[in-house]
């Protein structure tokens, strides 16, 4: 005697790999369940959430060398947006978007910066957020992932060494660049040189980007926000940012002034004053005496305005301050 | 023509000489013309020569360019020299140095109103913070008691310190009262600097290059702050400073100690405020980051987070020099950059509220001019003459701090 139950058919499973999910950054195509995209790394909530909420996120690119503190930046700014009442305010997407900030401030909040980034794409922190301020007609989306100094520094020497570096910055709507203030003042040209290399490199893929659009409008200069990092370790840096720049990194300086017509300098700190601590191997660490931020928000502040003045089809803005 | 000095003759040789040319020119006689031609012209060089100095000056008052455009404080009355006893009192009253008048050698030369009327404005400026002990570097609560293993001095709590009495300034030091200092040539009166700190003087002015803050210009600070707390000092112009008013700078422990407000509630067992106010922070009662003001405030404000023994702001509005080195010499995992005096109470831009706490040191170096760092000052008692520490300590010295009642 046969009696009859109900199965579900393995193919009507299949079906739903089928259906290819594509990568909000790479625009790869990945299966409806991966967590990063097999192509770049990226997180596939990103795309899941843009196709949710129906939403078209702007992507923004904080870059540096290694150590010129892009974590404590990103980190920091997303608390102090998430935390303020007026002006610029932030309201960060998905759990994983509150990773970044909470390391930041448990580091920072007991005396500490927090670790080096790791070099691979699948463990970088991503950011999320609905930006919201009287300035901007409506909130603006954007994501941010805090990507780690010298995957960048390889995908510029080496293309396709880190394919999701390339593809975030050839989609960003912004870029905020991180320069050492310390290591410029102590002489050391290795600040210099990388945010020249940074900048040429930026340079070239906007002319590529132009030369493909050379038959429909041209597409606008992206702003750029260069930050003087640790700047409340260097006397005048807060003073004079341009100034400053045009000291000791003359060569930035000057590529900044040929290449780009969307760039300010800013200077920013978030540490007081700082020590060193002996650790296991008698390993020196920089930590904090106190946390008081200051120069974070404007240079966001600055970019947002440009990025927003961008979308709405203005004529090129003036050039730099 | 406008003549400032004997204007009616000059014009009469003018009208003069003009009807001489008329009459030249009616007879027909060249000679007179010329006669009367050269008259004018005498007169009217003459006038020239004594109005050419004035429009002179005003030329070159108007090529000067205007130096100040921000609106400063004005200078205050010098005051007259006078040898008498109580206009010298007087001076020192007005410059808030009336800790020097309190000083064994000098008290016994005021008369009782000039007495009376100093330690009025002592009590005004000042507040005690009576003797006792005061643990620093209090551990957490959750510590295991049983594994401790301290020194002597040391308490499961952290370590405890034995003060004297000493008074403290209710509110740090203002703009107004440092701007004194300034216009009483204190950048110049060299017995109050630390010889090793002479070369490092000249680095010691403002914007525009005067001696004074860094923060300030010309010589002044900004007319709508000088209520505010003073910043862009040094620790050795704190020092100065206090010197030159007869004070000192809190140490560490007496700082601590008139924030917290030790109490103790058994032998070896002291309950001590995590804030002047009580153990939460509290957004209203103190100038910090999270207020969102982003700037000092006057020193009146956020009355609400006055501490037990009267002190303004203790916490936030600006970071305060103690006279304590940074740092513990027992912790050998810590590496200064250079030597660091200790910084209290956090300031107006202060993040975290673990970092705003009456226990919380933090450090920087002595030669720094930040916009968040001020300072306040002290006295001991000791320091000054025995009925002057009578009227402000009362009848009993080293009175013992209040224990709670038993359970």
């Amino acid at each position: 005697m046969t009696r009859g139950c109900e199965l579900p058919m393995e193919s009507y499973r299949l079906a739903h790999y089928s259906v290819q999910v594509e990568c909000y950054v790479c625009g790869g195509g990945n299966t409806i369940d991966a967590e990063l995209c097999r192509h770049c790394q990226a997180p596939m909530a990103l795309a899941h959430q843009a196709s949710s909420q129906k939403v078209q996120p702007g992507l923004v690119a904080v870059l540096g060398t290694t150590g010129a503190g892009k974590t404590v930046y990103l980190g920091m700014l997303m608390d102090m947006l998430s935390r303020r009442n007026d002006g610029l305010q932030a309201l960060v997407r998905g759990a994983f978007s509150v990773n970044l900030q909470q390391i930041t401030t448990a580091a920072l909040a007991n005396g500490e910066f927090p670790t080096k980034t790791p070099n691979e794409p699948d463990r970088w922190n991503w950011v999320h957020a609905q930006l919201n301020s009287p300035e901007l007609r409506r909130p603006m989306e954007l994501i941010i992932p805090d990507m780690a100094g010298e995957a960048v520094m390889e995908e510029i020497d080496h293309a396709r060494t880190f394919p999701v570096i390339r593809s975030f910055i050839a989609k960003t709507a912004g870029i905020v660049i991180l320069v050492d203030a310390i290591r410029l003042q102590h002489g050391g040209h290795e600040q210099d040189h990388f945010t020249t290399k940074l900048l040429t490199f930026l340079s070239e893929m906007e002319s590529d980007k132009a030369s493909q659009t050379s038959r429909r409008k041209k597409q606008q200069t992206r702003p750029i926000a260069l930050v003087l990092t640790k700047a409340d370790q260097c006397a005048n840096c807060f003073e004079d940012p341009e100034g400053f720049a045009k000291t000791y990194a003359a060569g930035t300086w000057r590529h900044c002034q040929e290449r780009f017509d969307e760039v300010k300098i800013f200077a920013a700190g978030v540490a007081g004053a700082c020590a060193y601590r002996f650790g296991l191997g008698d390993q020196r660490r920089r930590i904090p005496l106190r946390v008081e931020p200051r120069g974070i928000v404007e240079p966001f502040d600055w970019l947002l305005s440009r990025i927003s003045g961008n979308k709405k089809g203005s004529s090129r803005l003036t050039l730099k301050t | 023509m406008d003549c400032s000095k004997r204007k009616w003759p000059l014009l009469c040789v003018g009208f003069l000489n003009i009807a001489v040319v008329i009459v030249g020119l009616g007879i027909g006689s060249l000679a007179l013309v010329a006669l009367g031609a050269l008259g004018s012209c005498y007169a009217l060089g003459v006038c020239y020569r004594r109005r050419g100095p004035k429009r002179r000056k005003r030329a070159s008052a108007r090529r000067e360019p205007v130096v100040h455009s921000l609106p400063m404080a004005s200078a205050p009355k010098q005051a007259v020299p006078q040898d008498d006893k109580e206009g010298l009192v007087h001076d020192l009253l007005t410059q808030g140095r009336y800790a020097l008048l309190l000083r064994p050698q000098i008290i016994d030369n005021l008369d009782a109103a000039l007495k009376r009327r100093t330690i009025e404005e002592l009590d005004d400026e000042m507040a005690l913070v009576p003797a006792g002990e005061v643990v620093l570097e209090p551990v957490s609560q959750q510590t295991d008691d049983t594994t401790w293993e301290g020194e002597e001095g040391e308490t499961p709590q952290g370590r405890v310190v034995y003060l004297e009495p000493v008074l403290l300034d209710r509110h740090p030091i203002t703009n107004a009262q440092y701007q004194r200092f300034v216009d009483g040539g204190g950048y110049e009166e060299m017995s109050i600097w630390d010889e090793d700190i002479w070369g490092a003087m000249l680095d010691f002015v403002d914007e525009t290059g005067y001696p004074g803050p860094r923060y300030w210009r010309n010589g002044k600070h900004a007319r709508d702050k000088a209520e505010h707390p003073v910043t862009g000092v040094s620790w050795y112009e704190a020092v100065a400073y206090a010197r030159w008013s007869g004070k000192r700078l809190p140490t560490d422990a007496e700082w601590t100690k008139a924030g917290c407000w030790p109490v103790a509630m058994s032998p070896g067992n002291w309950q001590q405020r995590r804030y002047p106010w009580g153990e939460s922070l509290e957004a209203d009662r103190a100038n910090l980051w999270d207020a969102g003001i982003g700037d000092t405030v006057p020193i009146d404000k956020f009355e609400d987070g006055l501490s037990v023994g009267g002190l303004q702001q203790m916490i936030g509005n600006v970071w305060e020099w103690t006279s304590t080195a940074y740092g513990s010499p027992d912790d050998a995992s810590l590496a200064l950059p250079m030597p660091m005096k200790s910084l209290r109470g956090g300031a107006f831009d202060t993040y975290f509220e673990n970092q705003a706490t009456c226990h919380f040191q933090s450090g920087d170096n002595p030669l720094s001019r930040k916009h968040n760092i001020g300072f306040r000052l002290a006295l001991g008692v000791c320091d000054l003459a025995p009925e002057a520490a009578h009227l402000v300590y009362g009848s009993a010295e080293n009175e013992p701090l209040p224990v709670a009642a038993e359970a």
